[in-house]
């Protein structure tokens, strides 16, 4: 609890040269200030903090579940056995394919409905609600509805494709080695497609009109517009939601456990469960510590380099 | 005001303090275990409740608390219990996720607090499946082995003769039936081999296969050899070669087969004996089945698992639990919990009760196939669940698909297996 008491040995005296005094009265933050930050300060130390430093910890331990195990510092050893660990990587893969795939194909789709519920539609109050529905809806039932959709028998999707005469064997989906996959990325399209919509809806209507009017007069047609006038003026929104989704689908659990629970034949394991598996199933704490600590450097490495791109040709 | 820094942190040790006085079981007054059940078909829940009910009535200082679990994610569950060392007290699983628990110290050796009657009453060969080192870490009560349904108007059709107990099919004689039973729009066999690992394992000491070999020191390696290989390749021929069994039926699970059973797409499907039930039940009226005993190899002996009680190594109070756990599956109650999930007891003189012997519903054959269920040696290997869902399922998955060969199969099991099963040695 130290910690909270910290803020009084922030150093008083002012750098050298630099600020006049009535500037450092407003950077010292004052006792009521600081009565109003530790409640706030603390579960974030104690829920969020403590158990990530916990978790980074282990990874560098050879902690197993049992009882009266005792764990011991194996410095990188766990690293060292995740780099030769085929099995990660192919997961590490289908993570990825996963994470990318429906990362974009969110984006274009949440883009396609973001125009059109820009437009001055009728109903425009419903279309925009009934967007939000998949939103409202916890991962558990989503994937478990999806699990009915794809059900091989008794599924809608088979039904109706059979009526429309274009299968002719049902398929299941969900268990097949080559559908499974893009079957799971759909639904993870579906899932996240109010999010994305409903952030680019919200900088879409930040474009300012007369930039498309100026357009317009200038002779620009509609895809002109949108590739001129939209797509820059909508950059920071379009890099903001892309590079949050790529970390929510890259981190997806719950959606994917319950629809196929990385099957068939870890055809859909995510790296998120192969790493429960290893803690939950077969008691590698350390392990999967580890798994946790380097899905996290990859996914930053990927962030960084991205948002650096956009930053950089934004400027 | 100091209130505000304190609070929180004292509202989290009055949190866990709570949990600590729930976990150790107060010493005055009336103890109260937890019971996990994983019991689903209506009639077993049923049975388990009213069991729980009259030994509460029975005994008022030592109460159960019934608990509901799944099947489907009971290992994830208890692994989190355990390691937050609150698990229930009593648990019900099965054989196979007992190696692991008990080889992590879990769960409680209940060799002194069981009754000799109960010890002698169950069959030894189902002692083994939950006796590690020497330490009883498990009752085991209920127990499948593996037969067909057969659609009985189909087999006199094809003037096949109809096995029974005494007589039953070898592994040959069922080939030749399934050549003469299918025809253009009936196959033989539906293999549903969705979750075929334990079920290929218990089959394979029909000709011997025993899949791992332990050593004195109970280290486990992966052993591939032709007495492993001969059950695996007679289903891939059915399905590739003689084409008498249905690919289709590959993926599925348990019985999903059955309504294209019912609807003679198929003449037999290979199952457990508890599928008898969903059969009785959803069967149209006029549908005559059969149930086909265990086939023969070399020997007729299948490899079996059974549900277990355990109690867990951090309860309170394990000779109150054992106890109930005697009383929960004395022969009487065993009959009762048998004939609610349609499997076979473990009690001599429960296999002995009228009820599990008559011809309907073939519990006569059902409980006849009892007497070759015998202790498969993976039962023993530390890691098998390991082995199982990374290395065997998709193997196994690839070769009933037939996308790699049977020398493939026998390669990956064999040393893809070893690499899992080194981590635990």
């Amino acid at each position: 609890m130290s910690s909270t008491t910290a803020p009084p040995r922030t150093d008083p005296t002012p750098p050298a040269g630099r600020g006049p005094g009535r500037r450092r009265r407003a950077d010292r933050p004052d006792r009521a200030a600081l009565g109003l930050m530790v409640p706030a300060l603390v579960p974030v130390l104690l829920f969020s903090v403590a158990p990530l430093i916990y978790g980074v910890y282990l990874a560098f331990t050879d902690a197993r579940s049992g009882r009266n195990v005792d764990a011991e510092f194996v410095g990188v050893e766990n690293f060292v056995e995740l780099l030769g660990d085929g099995d990660f990587w192919a997961s590490f893969q289908i993570g990825l394919v996963w994470a990318v795939g429906v990362t974009v194909l969110q984006f274009a789709a949440g883009m396609g409905l973001a125009l059109l519920l820009n437009q001055d539609l009728r109903l425009r109050w419903l279309a925009r609600t009934l967007a939000m529905v998949p939103w409202a809806m916890p991962p558990v039932i989503i994937g478990l509805m999806w699990k009915l959709v794809y059900h091989p028998n008794a599924g809608i999707l088979n039904a109706t494709l059979r009526d429309a005469g274009l299968i002719a064997d049902n398929i299941d989906w969900l268990n097949d080695f080559s559908v499974a996959l893009p079957a799971i990325i759909v639904v993870g399209v579906w899932t996240g497609m109010p999010q994305t919509t409903i952030v680019l809806l919200a900088g879409l209507q930040g474009v300012p009109r007369e930039l498309h009017e100026a357009a317009h007069v200038d002779g620009a047609g509609a895809w002109r517009r949108f590739r001129s006038v939209t797509l820059p003026q909508l950059r920071p929104v379009i890099v903001t939601i892309t590079s949050l989704n790529f970390v929510w689908n890259m981190n997806e659990f719950a959606l994917v456990w319950v629809l196929t629970q990385g099957g068939p034949g870890g055809r859909t394991r995510l790296p998120m469960l192969y790493a429960y598996e290893e803690a939950f199933r077969y008691g590698f704490f350390g392990y999967a510590a580890a798994m946790g600590v380097a899905i996290v450097l990859v996914v930053l490495a990927v962030l960084a380099v991205y948002l650096r791109r956009q930053l950089k040709e934004t400027e | 005001m100091r209130r505000s820094t304190l609070t929180l942190p004292a509202i989290a040790l009055t949190g866990a303090l709570a949990l600590t006085a729930c976990g150790s079981g107060a010493d005055d007054g009336p103890v109260t275990l937890r019971f996990l059940s994983l019991a689903w078909q209506t009639d077993s829940v049923e049975a388990n409740e009213r069991l729980v009910a009259e030994w509460n009535e029975a005994h008022p200082d030592v109460q159960v608390e019934y608990v509901q679990g799944s099947w489907d994610n009971v290992n994830d569950q208890l692994m989190t219990g355990f390691e937050a060392g609150d698990p229930p007290d009593i648990i019900h699983n099965d054989s196979p996720a007992l190696a692991d628990f008990a080889g992590r110290g879990y769960l409680a050796d209940l060799t002194e607090y069981l009754p000799e009657d109960l010890k002698s009453d169950i069959r030894p060969e189902a002692w083994e499946t939950a006796t590690f080192d020497d330490q009883i870490v498990g009752v085991p009560f209920l127990q499948e082995s593996q037969v067909f349904i057969a659609n009985r108007k189909l087999l006199e059709e094809a003037e096949v003769r109809i096995p029974t107990p005494d007589d039953p099919w070898t592994w040959d004689e069922f080939a030749e039936a399934s050549e003469k039973l299918t025809d253009d729009d009936t196959y033989a066999v539906a293999w549903p081999l969705g979750s075929p690992v334990n079920r290929v394992l218990n089959l394979s000491l029909n000709y011997g296969g025993t899949f791992f070999e332990v050593d004195g020191e109970g280290r486990a390696s992966a052993k591939m050899g032709d007495a492993e290989l001969e059950v695996l390749r007679r289903i891939h021929d059915q399905l590739y070669t003689d084409e008498t069994a249905d690919p289709a039926t590959v993926g599925m699970s348990g019985s999903d087969p059955l309504p294209a059973f019912f609807a003679e797409e198929y003449a037999m499907v290979q199952t457990g004996v508890y599928a008898r039930q969903q059969v009785a039940e959803q069967a149209p009226d006029d549908f005559d089945w059969v149930t086909i005993p265990p086939l023969v190899g070399d020997t007729a002996e299948q490899g079996a698992t059974s549900q277990t009680l355990s109690v867990a190594a951090d309860s309170a109070n394990p000779e109150q639990a054992a106890e109930f756990i005697s009383f929960f599956l004395n022969a009487e109650n065993q009959v009762d919990l048998a004939l609610g999930d349609w499997l076979v007891p473990t009690s001599q003189e429960a296999a002995a009760a009228p009820e599990l012997n008559t011809e309907e519903n073939d519990w006569h054959v059902a409980t006849a196939s009892a007497e070759d269920l015998v202790f498969a040696p993976y039962l023993r290997v530390q890691g098998f669940d390991e082995w199982k869902t990374r290395v065997a399922q998709p193997a196994l998955e690839e070769y009933f698909n037939d996308r790699i060969s049977l020398e493939e199969l026998s390669e990956r099991l064999e040393t893809e297996g070893d690499d899992v099963l080194s981590r635990y040695n």
